[in-house]
């Protein structure tokens, strides 16, 4: 101390501090970046009985904010039966977003969410990096009893690694055949069934500004739903880029370029701009996802019964076929309430609770027997049953590294659709980059 | 102030010796210095070391173990045509961009550096175009552009009555993100070279009046060499700044059609954030790196070129 009762450091000490720390936050941040994650701290099992009595929490439940409000019956529910509170937060649009938002922090060992809606795009990643708490345990038998048979199969695919559970659909995304039956009843004619009609058809509505068909093909992701769409119906494999995946492709860029019933600014559309074209009464008939079945009905300027029925797909050379895919609930492994999450996640996928859902948003809408029982005779549902009944599901193209494959899959389609190479050229090289990711 | 002393022995070595006051200061500069340079040391220099460590290795969380791979990564964007895609148009987005960009700008400054009544209010207006987030620009000129509905295609159809699909079009789409680019940009390189030619002497002018020198001639004989400095440094500023750029591309066009106006910086992004492959993203972000540090050394050298002492 000196006379002012200040502590006088020595230069010697002060370097010696300073060398001290500079090298410790240097040996930390080169430890922290170059180290494997934390791993996630033990917790306890999730309680089975109401949580009361114990310190209210606030989890955080990440999906896309249109779900939200049908969302809130839900949890409310669910809090009150534990005390504690859930924050809705507008989670990523796409399986790619959601790499993106997420991937950072969980390979820092943190998580932002206790409970989020993922991807399909997205979901294989995350287990694979061991970023997801498998749901095993949390999830009762009940729950999974509660899917159709046919979704074992893309349960044990698309939700699950090394056999363990990690994510609950709660999503039937299939790509459904909208139509307009009124302009159909006018003409006095029926929705194609083959792809030859849809030429035939597509042709006798096309005037521009109006088109037989349209679909987003805009990067990324939209170009590879729409060949997966079409692979379907020629019963090829689409990451191997084979000879039914060629027909595929020469089919799509025949629909542009030689038929001409689908605009070739399809190739720069999104959804949005896409369903606006239908709406705007310039589509005769579309593939489209569930969604737009409550998009339509809510534009109550436009929406007449008739003007978006649905039909079955056209048949290509395997079939009339439309793969299927969705989003799930999952539970990050580093979420920072995991207990009461896994808790959660299990209230929100219950057999009460998903009919609930589906009831708020037809996002939710599934064939689980706990919603048809409810709502199988009304809305989607039908359509739903419908396609089920006709064999129309195929699984979606499976590749363990999906997000890489996917992106080839639309890097090919968009060059050989915009004619910047050949269709032996798409195949040739879409086969050396699937080829380069093993 | 001298902070130190020196003496100059008669030997032939020459010693320093530090004083106790001088000691004293550099250990308050090293001090004030360090919280700063541990800053920039952890989130400039380390993520850079880290990412040419990546570089040479095969890093996916999703599919672990890391593994090195030496060169694998450098030998696999030779072949790829996304990478190489990308770097074509990067190199002439940020070219053309810039030209454009300097010789639009230059345009700016000289109208902005005449006098007309209303003078500040142009200048102000001048600058709204670069004051708008660049996401929101994409966003616009994407509606603008499209073929049915955008307010280009419908000035176009009533003038000439043609309809382009620009965004559809290989070097439609191009043009249009480099045009977009030109228009955010330009007034901000404007603003620059105005502050540069206020700078010029006005008697050098007068000095050429004198000498029968037209207007054209005191352009290219006065104006241009002395702002030339600024010019170089402006379009080095721009050539780095493009050469990175993301945004504009990520929401007009995803890069496409196929592979059209992918830049280097989205690519980047996709191979990090959207398939998780840190080793091959760092690979190509090196090739960023290097292409910064060409451009940077070529800007230099000009710039040395063209210094002007009046």
């Amino acid at each position: 101390m000196n006379e002012r009762g200040t502590t006088r450091i020595s230069r010697r000490r002060f370097l010696k501090a300073m060398g001290i720390a500079t090298g410790s936050l240097g040996l930390a941040a080169g430890l922290g970046g170059c180290a494997a994650p934390p791993a996630a701290p033990q917790q306890p099992a999730p309680a089975e009985t109401p949580a009361r009595g114990t310190v209210p929490k606030t989890l955080v439940l990440a999906i896309q904010g249109f779900a939200h409000d049908a969302m809130k019956p839900v949890l409310a529910k669910w809090e009150e039966r534990t005390g504690h509170k859930v924050t809705l937060e507008s989670g990523p649009v796409s399986g790619n977003e959601m790499i993106t938002k997420y991937a950072p922090a969980f390979q820092s060992g943190v998580s932002p969410v206790d409970v989020m809606s993922d991807a399909d795009d997205s979901g294989p990643s995350f287990y694979r990096a061991g970023w997801m708490q498998p749901l095993d345990e949390a999830i009762p038998q009940e729950t999974w009893d509660d899917f159709p048979e046919s979704f074992k199969q893309q349960i044990e695919v698309w939700h699950s690694f090394e056999g363990k559970r990690y994510r609950v659909p709660h999503e039937f995304a299939i790509g459904y055949t909208f139509y307009r039956k009124d302009w159909f009843d006018e003409r006095k004619i029926e929705p194609p069934k083959t792809w030859e009609e849809v030429v035939a058809i597509g042709k006798e509505f096309t005037k521009p500004p109006v088109f037989g068909t349209m679909e987003a093909l805009i990067k990324p992701a939209l170009a590879f739903v729409y060949m997966a769409y079409l692979t379907s119906q020629t019963g090829g494999n689409l990451f191997e880029f084979d000879e039914a995946t060629a027909q595929a492709f020469q089919f799509a860029y025949d629909l542009i370029h030689t038929h001409k019933i689908m605009p070739e600014t399809t190739l720069s559309m999104d959804y949005t701009q896409q369903n606006e074209e239908y709406m705007n009464d310039h589509v005769a008939f579309m593939r489209q996802w569930p969604f737009f079945w409550d998009v339509a009905r809510g534009n109550k300027n436009w929406y007449q019964e008739g003007k978006a029925e649905i039909t079955l797909p056209p048949a290509g050379p395997a079939g009339a076929k439309s793969w299927w895919g969705g989003w799930g609930f999952s539970v990050p492994k580093f979420a920072p309430n995991k207990a009461e999450a896994l808790d959660l996640i299990a209230f929100i996928t219950n057999n009460e609770n998903a009919p609930i859902l589906a009831k708020g948003q037809s996002w939710f809408v599934m064939p689980r027997k706990s919603i048809m029982a409810v709502m199988g005779n009304e809305g989607l549902a039908v359509h739903m049953q419908k396609y089920a009944e006709a064999n129309v599901p195929a699984p979606r193209p499976f590749h363990p590294k999906v997000a890489e494959a996917q992106s080839i899959v639309d890097d090919m389609a968009a060059l050989y659709l915009t004619k910047q190479i050949s269709l032996s050229e798409a195949m040739k090289q879409g086969k050396e980059r699937i080829a380069a990711l093993s | 102030m001298v902070p130190s002393s020196v003496s100059v022995p008669t030997s032939r070595v020459v010693r320093f010796r530090i004083t106790q006051r001088t000691r004293r200061i550099l250990l308050v500069i090293v001090g004030l210095l360090l919280p700063a340079a541990a800053l920039r040391l952890f989130t400039a220099v380390y993520p850079f070391l880290n990412t040419i460590w990546l570089s040479f290795h095969d890093w996916n969380p999703a599919f672990p173990p890391q593994r090195f791979v030496g060169l694998k990564n450098f030998q696999a964007l030779t072949r790829d045509i996304a990478v190489t895609s990308s770097i074509d148009f990067t190199i002439l987005f940020v070219v053309l961009s810039t030209v454009l960009q300097i010789v639009l700008g230059l345009a700016i400054a000289l109208i902005l550096n005449r006098a007309f009544p209303g003078r500040g209010f142009v200048r102000a207006v001048n600058l709204i175009p670069w004051a708008i987030p660049m996401v929101v620009a994409a966003i616009g000129f994407r509606w603008m552009y499209d073929v049915q509905y955008g307010i280009i295609n419908d000035l176009l159809h009533r003038l000439i009555g043609v309809r382009i699909p620009w965004l559809v079009d290989f070097w439609g789409a191009r043009a249009a993100v480099i045009a977009t680019n030109t228009w955010k940009s330009a007034p901000f390189v404007g603003l620059v070279l105005l502050a540069a030619l206020q700078g010029v002497p006005q008697d050098l002018y007068e000095a050429g009046r004198v000498d029968g020198t037209n207007r054209i001639s005191a352009f290219f004989y006065i104006t241009l060499p002395l702002i030339m400095p600024q010019i170089v440094t402006i379009g080095l500023f721009m050539v780095v700044w493009q050469l990175a750029a993301f945004d504009l591309v990520f929401v007009m066009t995803g890069g496409g059609p196929g592979f059209a106006t992918q830049v280097l910086a989205y690519r980047i992004y996709q191979v990090a954030f959207t398939a998780l492959n840190f080793g091959y993203a760092s690979a190509i972000s090196m090739i960023l790196f290097v292409t910064v540090g060409i451009a940077s050394v070529i800007g230099l050298l000009l710039f040395r070129k063209v210094e002007v002492s009046l």
